[in-house]
């Protein structure tokens, strides 16, 4: 029996006035499947990284009270002997493996858990093929899509076969098939082999019914509560009201004439393969235009193309001007991009550095800082000033990033999953002030977003992406 | 400049963390791949000063930038051989990004590596500032000099050039690998970087 | 031939040829090299490039000790020839072995720790990220309104910023893939230094040796 039971666990970050983790005393049960769940910066990762062993070995305090594993301390057990407990998959897909290929990436974890070579074989295929990826196996883990690779590292938690998974918000990148695809993997994991599953996300979506239990992380008291049965059923309604979004939209002009940025005779293959193909596709000024797609189909890489990051064939118009004739810092001060990955965007080191920057080489003046400062209120960002940034939440990190971007307040902005890791309040807070970005300042926005929900007031056009195509749809 | 840099909790254990490893690692190939792309600048000076026979001080000019690896992994991860293995790596990356050296960027490498390390030696790894920066140029300045005169055939130029050249390199590492260097340290001391 | 041997075999024999002023063994190097290579199927792209761009190195090279050596045009021709054999002998290695193995050879057989052979492995398998960060860092300072320099503070301030942060999630997630610094592992894997890679390395070394010491021009 390996319940993972916490007591009397209390944390804080060094140099941070508050306790992250205040007093926690819980078990997460054998065999059972939990969900733990709590708004964006609450705790989560925190104590799945504890419970993982990574620490207090990575960072530079402990923390007061006790982790067992059935009746083993996590103190107790030796470095090599971790990984028999205990695996774990992380929130960001990137930098997460070692080695080249995937092959390869199996290989090295069985060789680190002592395998004997002759039983490699035959644990690497059935954690393929459990995965469904067996053609990835050859593949270089760089060129995949960010959902590829969360199966990847799901493939190595198969491999290791330790009784304890812990998993923190690995589908926040994955679009809605894989997703519950994957929801249902890791439950044929706990029920047909036996698994704990300890789970941290904050999007409730396809776990009703999946789910044993239920955990919220308390922002406010900083407990973790098991919730019943009502309770849990009261969280699921909740976020389901959240979730129905149907909404006609309009279809763009036929004619060229509000139109910003302009693609004609474009293709897009970057590396090989080819991505998009369009002859004729317009954005339109002062209009706010959501893409969707598949993971790994090109839209990410559209967005580099349209900011000079990748060449593709075909030209590419903003304000009537092929944008290779435009210098790169002018174009970019006019097209600017909200990268993906949030730490893409920042140059310095604290919150504050971060917002200064902003403030002092924004293209116009348009934000007070007054305003600003009640924007960060509002998002529960406030009186972070000295953080750095690399350790803010998954989701503070977005929350920063799209305030800074919205300071520098220019004419085109391209928004890359630009919610991820984003609370419902959150978001809807976001969908606030690009909405004011549009309407006040006349902003041009270009989301690309798999998170739907929350969207419907904002967005103005949706183009889908698929078959090497992008075509205006009429519904969200 | 202030010895506050690096993470100081772990003192006790040694400093070869598989962590620092990755870092060093890393830091090397950003450099690597920086200079990989002024590759062409290089050519350029070349071509530039081919005619007059003077195709030797692009190097020399250059010389600083391929040499800041060594003394920016040397602040960052203080201890005995960090500077050599950041300016070494530094210089692998050249060879597997099909640079226009070869197996002679591995053996630029290692020289330029132990140059850089032995200013630091001989500071005995404990002072990390604006003397030990400046001992380590002057250690990457001699050794790198003295191999180019093996090498690249310095030693059959008359003494006038020779020192033209030794003067341009060093001023091209004292400005890259000592001011920018420092500048780049000071950032990361203010921010408090190396707690991350 | 193993990896590591092949390593030390070309960067002993490039220092080697450092030392001497030997026109005709660079030559010889370079052919050997050369079919070497060949041989082992490469395409003419990279060929090509391959023998463009130290072009220019070897030719600046060549004209200024032509001009102010005090040796005269046959030593302006052992630094030119040195350059490509430099350029070749590396191709050996870089064009024909891949640096997984090389790091498997180093734990294997060199009895590297594995901390140092993964650590750099891990680093390096992320050299193709790395270039589109630099090229990220330098558009993303664009749309904050900076420019970025090769000699820019910030530029390397950003990268070591982004290297401090990669290392840390790459150290942990190594560390949660079951990889602990010092502690035993299997090998899939063996790779073994045979009798054959010594008997080569051995024959080539001492054939460089001999060719250095019977051609003298
Ligand atoms: N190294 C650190 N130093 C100081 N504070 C930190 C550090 N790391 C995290 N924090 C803070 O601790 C809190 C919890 O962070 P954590 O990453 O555990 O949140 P989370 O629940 O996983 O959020 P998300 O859903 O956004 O990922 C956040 O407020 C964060 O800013
Ligand atoms: N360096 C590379 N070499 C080869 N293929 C690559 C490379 N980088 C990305 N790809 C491939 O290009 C395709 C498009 O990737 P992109 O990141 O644009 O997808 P995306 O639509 O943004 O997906 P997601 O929703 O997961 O972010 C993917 O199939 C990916 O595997
Ligand atoms: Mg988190
Ligand atoms: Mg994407």
């Amino acid at each position: 029996m390996t319940d993972v039971s916490i007591s009397d666990f209390t944390y804080q970050y060094p140099k941070s006035e508050t306790k992250v983790l205040n007093d926690l005393n819980l078990t997460f049960k054998h065999n059972h499947f939990s969900l733990l769940s709590g708004p964006s910066g609450s705790g989560k990762s925190t104590l799945l990284y504890f419970i993982a062993g990574l620490y207090p070995r990575f960072i530079g305090n402990d923390a007061t009270g006790t982790i067992k594993f059935g009746d083993t301390n996590i103190k107790d057990i030796p470095r090599n002997h971790v990984s028999n407990h205990v695996a774990m998959m992380f929130q960001n897909p990137n930098q997460q493996f070692a080695m080249d290929t995937v092959i390869h990436e199996l290989t090295f974890v069985l060789e680190n858990i002592q395998t004997q070579p002759d039983q490699m074989d035959k644990i690497i295929d059935h954690a393929l093929t459990f995965c469904g990826i067996e053609k990835l196996r050859d593949r270089i883990i760089n060129t995949l899509s960010g959902g590829e690779k969360q199966r990847v590292a799901l493939s190595c938690i198969v491999a290791m076969d330790a009784p304890v998974i812990v998993l923190d918000e690995p589908f926040a990148s994955i679009d809605p098939d894989s997703r519950i695809d994957l929801i249902h993997k890791l439950k044929e994991l706990q029920e047909k082999h036996g698994k704990t599953i300890i789970l941290a996300d904050h999007d409730l979506g396809n776990y009703q019914g999946v789910i044993d239990e239920f955990y919220y992380l308390d922002p406010q008291t900083h407990h973790i509560d098991l919730l019943n049965q009502a309770e849990s059923q009261h969280f699921f309604d909740n976020f389901e009201s959240t979730q129905t979004i149907d909404k006609q939209l309009a279809l763009p002009p036929k004619n060229d004439k509000n139109s910003v940025i302009e693609l004609r005779h474009f293709k897009l293959a970057p590396h090989d393969s080819l991505l998009l193909q369009l002859d004729h596709f317009n954005f339109y000024r002062q209009k706010t235009t959501l893409i969707t797609g598949a993971n790994g189909i090109g839209k990410s890489t559209l967005f580099n193309a349209l900011t000079k990051l990748l060449p593709y064939a075909g030209i590419i118009s903003y304000d009537g001007k092929n944008i290779k004739k435009i210098k790169p810092l002018n174009y970019a001060k006019n097209v600017t991009l909200l990268f993906q990955d949030a730490e893409n965007q920042f140059l310095n080191v604290t919150v504050k550095e971060e917002l200064d920057l902003s403030f002092s080489n924004r293209f116009n003046q348009d934000y007070t800082h007054e305003q600003v400062e009640q924007m960060l209120t509002q998002l529960g960002m406030q009186g972070r000033d000295e953080q750095v940034v690399y350790s803010l939440s998954e989701g503070q990190k977005k929350k920063l990033q799209i305030v800074e971007m919205l300071i520098m307040n220019p004419p085109v902005l391209l928004l890359d999953e630009p919610f991820k890791g984003l609370d419902y309040k959150s978001l809807r807070l976001m969908t606030d002030f690009l909405e004011l970005a549009k309407t006040k300042y006349g902003q041009t926005q270009i989301i690309i977003s798999h998170q739907l929900s929350g969207l419907e007031d904002l967005i103005d056009y949706h183009a889908h992406f698929e078959n090497q195509n992008l075509t205006y749809q009429e519904v969200i | 400049m202030e010895n506050k840099s690096q993470a100081s909790n772990n003192q006790h254990q040694s400093k070869w963390t598989l962590r620092n490893i990755i870092l060093i690692a890393l830091i090397a190939i950003f450099c690597g791949i920086i200079f990989w792309g002024i590759g062409f600048l290089y050519t350029a000076l070349t071509v530039a000063l081919t005619p007059i026979g003077a195709a030797p001080f692009a190097n020399d000019i250059l010389m600083g930038l391929w040499c800041m690896a060594g003394p920016l992994t040397g602040f960052i991860i203080r201890t005995a051989g960090s500077a050599f293995l950041g300016e070494f790596l530094g210089a692998a990356v050249e060879v597997f990004l099909g640079g226009q050296w070869g197996a002679g960027a591995f053996i630029s490498g290692l020289v330029q590596g132990i140059g850089s390390e032995l200013g630091f030696t001989f500071t005995g790894y404990k002072r990390y500032d604006w003397v030990s920066l400046n001992a380590s140029i002057f250690t990457t300045v001699v050794v790198t000099f003295a191999w180019d005169m093996i090498k690249n055939g310095y030693d059959k130029f008359a003494l006038p050039l020779l020192i033209g050249l030794f003067i341009t390199r060093y001023i091209s590492t004292f400005i890259f690998g000592g001011i920018v260097t420092k500048m780049i340290v000071k950032l990361l001391d203010r921010s408090n970087a190396f707690n991350l | 031939m193993n990896p590591g041997m092949k390593l030390l075999l070309v960067v002993l024999t490039a220092l080697e040829i450092s030392f001497t002023q030997s026109l005709i063994v660079n030559v010889i190097l370079i052919a050997i090299s050369f079919v070497y290579v060949m041989v082992k199927r490469m395409n003419f792209k990279t060929l090509f490039l391959l023998i463009f761009w130290p072009l220019f190195p070897a030719l600046g090279l060549f004209v200024s000790q032509w001009l102010y050596g005090s040796d005269g045009i046959h030593f302006a021709w052992v630094l030119f020839t040195r350059i490509y054999a430099y350029v070749f002998l590396g191709a050996t290695f870089t064009l024909t072995s891949s640096i997984t193995d090389l790091a498997l050879t180093l734990e294997q057989d060199f009895r590297l720790p594995s901390k140092f052979a993964y650590g750099v492995l891990a680093a390096f398998n992320l050299m193709p990220k790395i270039r589109e960060e630099v090229q990220i860092i330098k558009t993303s300072a664009l749309m904050r309104g900076e420019v970025f320099h090769v000699w820019s503070p910030k530029l390397y301030f950003k990268a070591i910023l982004s290297s401090i942060q990669w290392s840390q999630n790459l150290a942990e997630a190594m560390t949660s893939h079951g990889f602990v610094e010092d502690e035993p592992r299997t090998h899939y894997r063996v790779i073994r230094i045979t009798v054959l890679d010594w008997a080569m390395f051995a024959f080539l070394i001492i054939a460089v040796q001999v060719m250095l010491f019977f051609i003298r021009y």
